[in-house]
Order: structure tokens, then sequence, then C-alpha cells
């Protein structure tokens, strides 16, 4: 009963971070097309914009920052996995067990700092420093959301390695199984 | 209150702990600032996050990694990469190694694209990996030979932090892009001497293509070279949109994404999901190096914000040391904060304490800046902290581990420091070029 | 010590502005007997160079030297503080309009609002734009692209300009090239740092700030902590500071001028009299868009204008 729970728990957080990380692929060709654009705007028209270097940024941190659960979740974050690599499936999930506690502890962190950043700018209005001078409360919102969304896949890949550092197998099938659907691999 | 030294060396072996443990780098660098910071400094530290996010995704510089890196993904996935490679191939002949020379010459040439470590070394490694892995290349040689060639991103102009060196140490940037070109020739020669002669002495590094059982046609040779000189076309549209003005380092990225897109299109490649699917591993990888960034960022700050930065200046009072045994300590104090410190804050940080020692000691101060970045290179792809091997584990296919990367980059590592050694040794490799053209 | 602050400035370590600063903080320790220990970051040493407003306000850090324009969007107030483009390059005139004439009180009351001690105010040399062909009228701005962020933008726009965003690492190469055709920088011997003479020759002899004020800013909790005396050093180190920052400018202001002239720096030609009525309109014609922007900038601004009349 408690396991389906949890069980429904992982796949709901799956499900959720696929779908954001799958979304955020689709700014990637607009962050193209926006610095492209400026480009063509400034050299041929002679008429730099003064909304597409804020766009941009906004965008770049936008795709960096969504897509962290979802590279999470397909593990992808870079790790030295040379000792990790030569240890059995049990002790791996116990090192587990201390790595995503640790990268929790700083996304809850930031999480936490983002969510207070948001009300200030709120409050204050706050802008950016440029001409065009756009509010900025999205972004810490983005953050915060990011954050979350980081902390779930975290939190299930946890119980995941808690599952396998106990029984010695994982709970749900090994995420290159779970998501060939979504994964598309390196090339 | 603890020292910077002992703090120093518990951060150290936290970060040991942590990545021998195989916790996401990042992750567990802002983990362990965090952690240790709470302990030392208290909550008020957590104040360091917003202006480090702020500071990293608000960077137009860093917007070069995007970019760079969706241009890389869409030439491997419509197969202009392979068409380049393949054309280069054909015009070196059929030695071996030749696929890795290649590699070389296209690296060089993202090198003179790009600014920065991050988006030479992961354009470099979208395009170019896979083909040398494919055709039964070492796995070792095909990395190494990315990792050397991605990280002329610096060395090669324009470089971001030859302007920041020139810029904290009030010389001249033009100076300085200049004198890096003999290093950086010499670099390339290095590493294509390096591929001829490990491919010689061990063949099965880097097997020669099959014999075709039906040699290609003259029109068959004809399409490999139109395809691979318009793939060419491709990078010398995108240098020259940085020469002629038209776009910045950073924006001529997405020149070359609008280009890549075009020769997809006259390829008859061009698949609307192709485009999805670039973007849904470009932005993957983005994600992974700007975690990464940011945790760094966020662990180098707090160093810096409990005083590193002192502890450099320090060592430097008093040496009483012949000239060139002080430029040799500066070169080895460099080198070891390679292992905890990334590649921008080295220069802001030894750029300013060091060069003015070193002017006041005789020395050229491009001279100097030069060896500094030569310096970096290498200290970014030494374990076990260096931003280019991460970068390079991102690019990389699953089954390349960690151990392979660290395993690949020796023979290169060493090439590197014998530049560096050999720029020491004759300042005149980068002064005589730059009094040649500007006096 | 007693208190241990960390003070972050904008320049790099080894640059002279750098060493003002460190005077500074030098002076408070030596002044309160090392009852405060004040640690000086420089650039880039731990803070963002848009980082320094937020770090003193959460106390990160205790206290900062922040560029107002850094900060257009979280204290509007203080971009019309530095000078908005137009303004008086009179030293006396503006030592009135702060201490006598009431920016004083409003500005520690815009920096109070967000927890921040607004100590007194320092001038810095004003803000140049240097181009890569000669400026002969103000016409001849039109449509030139020209590095200039925030209000600077505006003010170039309201020439004919097309201002472009760029980081500050870029402005080199960008001239170089032929990206842009001109860049402000945030002083002369900032365009002297940058290089800037190499890839771009004329600078336009009026100024687009005329003299940049400058604030130190103290976190408010870190100021409390301290007894009245502390204090009271705090405020005497700064005036001296103040007083550095005026002459060592002035100095080093014309000591890069001789260092870029020598690089082939040339002035463009003197303007005209309409030339310099239309610059000046450009700047006031800024005023009214600043006025709006929150309550602190109307307050400052209003008192300007009564000046005027
Ligand atoms: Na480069
Ligand atoms: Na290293």
């Amino acid at each position: 009963m408690i396991m389906t729970a949890i069980r429904r728990y992982c796949l709901g957080v799956h499900t959720v971070v696929a779908f954001v990380g799958n979304s955020v692929s689709y700014l990637m060709p607009v962050l193209a097309c926006v610095v492209a654009f400026e480009v063509f705007s400034r050299y041929i028209l002679d008429e730099p914009t003064i909304w597409a270097y804020d766009v941009s940024l906004f965008l770049f941190g936008y795709i960096a920052a969504l897509g962290g659960a979802y590279a999470q979740q397909q593990r992808a974050h870079i790790n030295v996995d040379i000792l990790y690599n030569k240890v059995s499936a049990r002790t791996k999930g116990i090192f587990n067990l201390f790595s995503f506690a640790l990268a929790m502890f700083f996304v809850v962190i930031i999480c936490k700092m983002s969510i207070g950043k948001f009300e200030e700018a709120l409050e204050f209005n706050y802008r950016r420093q440029s001409e065009w001078a756009p509010q900025t409360h999205h972004y810490w919102l983005m953050i915060t959301v990011a954050c979350v969304l980081l902390i779930l896949q975290l939190s299930s890949d946890w119980i995941n390695s808690f599952h396998q550092a106990i029984t010695g197998k994982p709970l749900l099938l090994a995420p290159s199984q779970e998501s060939q659907e979504t994964q598309e691999g390196n090339p | 209150m603890i020292g910077i030294e002992a703090l120093t060396g518990i951060l150290l072996v936290c970060i040991i702990a942590a990545f021998a443990l195989g916790a996401p780098v990042g992750l567990a660098l802002g983990g362990i600032a965090m952690g240790i910071g709470y302990i030392t400094w208290g909550d008020a530290l957590f104040n360091v996050i917003p202006t480090t996010l702020e500071s990293t995704h608000f960077s137009f510089i860093l917007l070069a990694i995007p970019l760079y890196i969706y241009m890389g993904q869409l030439l491997t996935r419509s197969g202009i990469g392979d068409a380049m490679f393949n054309a280069s191939q054909m015009l070196i002949g059929r030695i071996r190694g030749s696929l890795a020379i290649s590699v070389i010459v296209v690296c060089s040439m993202i090198g003179a694209m790009v600014g920065i470590i991050g988006a030479g070394i992961m354009t470099s490694g979208s395009i170019a990996l896979r083909p040398m892995l494919e055709r039964g290349y070492d796995k070792r040689l095909a990395l190494g030979v990315i990792m050397a060639g991605g990280g002329l991103g610096i060395l090669i102009p324009p470089s971001i932090p030859m302007i920041m060196f020139a810029s904290s140490t009030q010389n001249s940037v033009g100076r300085m892009f200049i004198g890096a070109l003999v290093p950086a020739l010499i670099t390339i020669v290095l590493l294509i001497a390096y591929v001829v002669i490990s491919c010689k002495l061990n063949p099965k590094r880097a097997p020669l293509d099959a014999v075709p059982d039906v040699l290609p046609t003259a029109k068959e040779k004809l399409l490999t070279a139109r395809d691979g000189l318009l793939s060419l076309l491709l990078i010398v549209a995108v240098l020259g949109s940085i020469i002629m003005g038209i776009a910045t380092p950073t924006e001529s990225g997405a020149i070359g994404v609008v280009g890549a897109i075009v020769l997809a299109i006259l390829f008859k490649r061009f698949k609307p999901r192709m485009v999805q699917k670039a973007g849904m591993q470009a932005a993957l990888l983005v994600s992974v190096a700007l975690w990464i960034i940011v945790g760094a960022s966020v662990f180098s700050n707090f160093h810096l914000l409990m005083g590193v930065q002192n502890m450099v200046a320090g060592f430097t009072q008093d040496l009483g040391l012949p000239p060139i045994v002080i430029i040799m300590l500066f070169q080895l104090i460099m080198l070891l904060l390679g292992f905890i410190i990334d590649e921008f804050i080295i220069v802001l940080i030894c750029a300013p304490i060091f060069t003015p020692i070193a002017v006041a000691l005789g020395y050229d101060p491009i001279w100097f800046g030069i060896l500094m970045i030569l310096n970096i290179e290498i200290a970014v792809q030494t374990p076990p902290y260096g931003f280019a091997l991460f970068y390079l584990k991102g690019i990389a296919p699953p089954d390349v581990t960690m151990l392979d990367i660290y395993k690949s980059i020796l023979p290169f590592v060493l090439l590197k420091l014998c530049v560096l050694i050999t720029v020491m040794m004759f300042p005149e490799l980068v002064t005589w070029l730059p009094d040649l053209l500007m006096d | 010590a007693e208190h241990n602050w960390r003070f972050a400035n904008l320049y790099n370590r080894g640059t002279a502005f750098g060493e003002v600063y460190q005077n500074l903080a030098d002076n408070i320790n030596t002044m309160s007997n090392g009852r405060i220990n004040v640690q000086m970051l420089y650039a880039g040493e731990g803070v963002g160079q848009t980082g320094i407003l937020g770090s003193v306000k959460t106390g990160l850090i205790a206290m900062g030297a922040p560029f107002q324009s850094m900060h257009a969007g979280e204290l509007p107030a203080g971009v019309v503080e530095v000078g908005l483009p137009g303004g008086t390059d009179d030293v006396g005139e503006l030592s009135t309009l702060f201490h006598e004439k009431g920016w004083a009180p409003i500005l520690k009351e815009a920096y109070g609002s967000q927890g921040l001690v607004w100590l007194d105010p320092y001038v810095q040399p004003p803000v140049y734009v240097i181009t890569k062909d000669p400026i002969t009228s103000v016409e001849d701005f039109k449509g030139l692209k020209i590095r200039a962020p925030g209000a600077y933008g505006k003010f170039l726009r309201n020439l004919g300009a097309s201002p472009v965003s760029l980081s500050w690492s870029e402005i080199y190469t960008s001239l170089s090239t032929g990206v842009i055709d001109g860049s402000i920088g945030s002083n002369i011997i900032d365009h002297r740092d940058g290089n800037h003479v190499e890839v771009a020759k004329y600078m336009y002899p009026l100024p687009l700030a005329g003299a940049q004020v400058l604030p130190i800013v103290v976190n408010r909790n870190a100021w409390k902590k301290l007894s009245p005396d502390l204090q009271a050093i705090v405020e005497g180190a700064t005036a001296i500071h103040a007083q550095e920052q005026m002459t060592k400018s002035i100095l080093w202001e014309s000591e890069a001028l001789a260092d870029m002239q020598a690089k082939g720096l040339k002035w463009s030609p003197e303007p005209s009299d309409a030339d310099k009525v239309a610059w000046k309109e450009a700047g006031m014609g800024l005023l009214d868009e600043y006025a709006a922007s929150d309550k602190y900038s109307k307050q400052l601004i209003d008192v300007l204008r009564k000046e005027q009349q």
C-alpha cells in the first residue's frame, strides 16, 4: 500500500519533470532567433533593438535553470565516477543517499533565497538596469519553480536509492529504461 | 575564527570526498560551500546565492555556450559535421589519424570563433567526438584531441581571459591577441605531430578507413567535396561575421545556428523534428554546464569572501629568489589553484598580484599574460577539478567514464606543458610578432 | 576586532582607484584602533558588479561602493543621484545641491527604505563617449551605434544615435570589428584600462554626465551595532576618502588622457553653441521620464527644477 503510494509519487514526479524538460527544449530555437534577429536588426536595418539583450539573457536563464531537474532525471549531471563505477549496486545506493542529500540541501537554500528575492522584487518593483528595464520578479519565480522541480526529482531519486541500498535493487526501472520515450541520449 | 589556509584544506578534503562518492559536481560544490559556510559564518552567507545566480545567468559572455552548443548539435544531426570531416579527410589523404588531424584543424577554427573554454570544448565535442569513436579510434586519443583542441578557444583570439588580463593589468588587448598567435600555432603543430607519431607507433589507436570495395567515382568524390566545401563555408561565414563586424563573438553563435539550418535545407536533410531534438540535447547540455557554473561560482564566491585572494597575495611577499624561479613559482601556484578554482577566478586573482612583480623583475607583461593563459589551459584539464573535464564528460556518450577522461589527458597535458616551458624559455615567441606588427 | 566588516568596490585589485578604497578601509582600521576590521573585496571577489547593493542590503557584506547605474532597476533614485546626462560638472554647485538644497536627506530616506545607510557621497570624473570616427556636429550622432547602457542610452537616443547593449568585455572586439561605432566608459580612466584607444581614436569633448556622484553604503544592522563614537569614525574616514577621490581622480584622469593621447587619441572638434544646446536639451528631455520612475526620483528632480527656475 505504502509502496504503491511511493511508487506513484516517483512516477508522478518523473512525468512532470520530463514534461517541463521537454518544453524547455523549444526555447532553444527561440533563443537563437532572438540573438540572430538582433544582429539582423542592427546590421541590416541599422536599428538595434532595446529588448533582445534582456530577452536573450532571460531565455538563457530559463533554459539553464529549468533543465536542471530533467538533467538529474537523466543522470546527465556530471559526476566523477571513478570509485562509483567500481562499487556494487547496493553501495551505489548508499553513496547516492549522501550525494542527493547534499545536492538537496543546496537546492533547498537556493529555493528559499529565490522566494525571498521574488517577494522583494514585487515589493520594490525590481527591474533590469538596461534602457528597456523589464521587471525581474518572474525570473525569481522561475528559479523557485526550477528548484522545486529539482528537489522533487532528487527526493524521488533519494527514495529510489534508499530502496536500492536496502534491497540492492532499484524501486523503479533504471532511468534509461524508464524513459526510453523521452531520452534522446548523446550522439 | 578559522584561518583561510585551514579552510582551504577542509574545502579540498570535502570536494575530494564528494567527488569520490560520485555526487553531481555543481550541486555538491554548492552544497559544500553552504554547509561549511553555515558553520563558519552563519546563515547570512546564504545571501551569496541571489547575486551569484544573477551574475551567472545574466552573463552575456556565457550566452555563447547555448548558442554554440546548439549549432554543434544541429551540425551533427543534419550530417553536415560528417560532410565537413569527409571532405577534409579526402584532402589530407589516406594516412593514419587523418580524422584526428582534421578534428584539430576544425577545433582551431572553432577556437577562432569562441572566447571561452566551455563553448570551445562542447562545440568541438558535439561535432567531432562521435565520428572518431564510430570509426574505431582509441577512446583516449579521441577524448584527448577534443579536450586539447577545444581548449584552444582561449589561446586563439578572441579570448575573454586575455581581455580580462589586459584590462586588469592595463596592457594592450591587441598585443596580447597577436602575441598568442605563435604559441597557438606551436600548440596546433605539436598536437598534429603527436597524433601522427602516436598513430604510427600504435596503429590500433587510429584504424585506417577500410578500402571500399568499389572505389569512389569521380562524381562521388565531387559530391563529397561540394558538401564539405559548403560546410566549411559555414565556419568561414561565422568567422567572417565576427571579423567584418556584423556580430560579436557571442552573437556569432546564433549566425552559426541559422547557417546550420540553411545548410540542412540545402542538403535536403532538414526536418522540424531535427531542430527540436537538437534543441532538447542542447538544452540538457546547457543546463548541465550552467548548474556546474552556478555551484562552482557559489563555492568560489564563498572562498573569496573568506579571503583566499589574500592567501595568494601572502605567498608572493618577500620571496628573495632568482627572477626566473619566481616566474616558475607563479606558474606552480596557478597550477595548484587550478585544483580548486576556475579559470576566470585564477586570472582575476593572479593577474593583478603577479604581473606587477614580473614586470618589476624586468619581464614583458604580455609574455607573462600568455604564460598565464597557457597555464590556465592546463589547469582546466587537470583532475580532479577542471571545467574542461566536466564539459567533456557532459558531451561524451554515456559509456565514457570520468576515468577514461582523466587517462586521456596525460599526453596532451604534457604537450601543453612543453609549450608553456618553451614559451617561458624563449619570450621572443610571444613578443616578436606584436613588435613586428604594432611598432 | 569587535566588528569584522567586508567592503566591496568595483575596481580590480592593483588599480589606482582600488587603492583609494583600500585606504578608506585602512583608515577605518587605524582610526578605530583596530576595533573595526575592514576586509577589502575587489571586482569579482565574491560579489558580482550588479550585486553590491543587494549584498549590502542583506548583510552579506557590511559596506559597499556601488555604481548606481548597475542598480538602476533596484533603486532608480540612484541614477538621478549619480548625475543624469547633461548635468553639471561644478563641484561647488553639486555640494550645495546635496547639503543645502536638500538632496542628502531625500537620498538618506531612499536608501534607508531598502535597509541601507547612505554615507556622504564622493565625486568621480565625468562620463565620455569615444568613437571610431570624429564627430564634427551633434548631427553626426544620428544612426551611430554606441554602446551605452540605461540613462546614457536614452540620452544618446534623444540625439538620434542607436544605443547598443554589450557586455564590457566585448567592447574592445566590437569596436575593433565595427559592430559598434563608439562606446561610453564610466570615465576616461575606464576607456584607458579597456584599451579602447587602440580601436577607436576620437573622444567627444562634451561629457555625458558632468561629474559623477557616488555613495558609500553600509548595511543598517551593521551600522546600528556600532557605538556612536565608531559611527563618527566611519563617517570621518568617509569624508577623508571623498577628499582623496577628488584630488586623485583629477590627477589620474589627466594621466589616463595623456596615456591615451600618446597612443593616438584625439578630441573631436569643439562643439558649436547649437550643439551644446542640443546636448543640454537631450538631457533635459529625460527629467520627466525619470521623475515618473519613483517617488524619490521625483523629489530629487523637483529640487533640480526649482534650482533652474
Ligand atoms: Na578564441
Ligand atoms: Na584543475
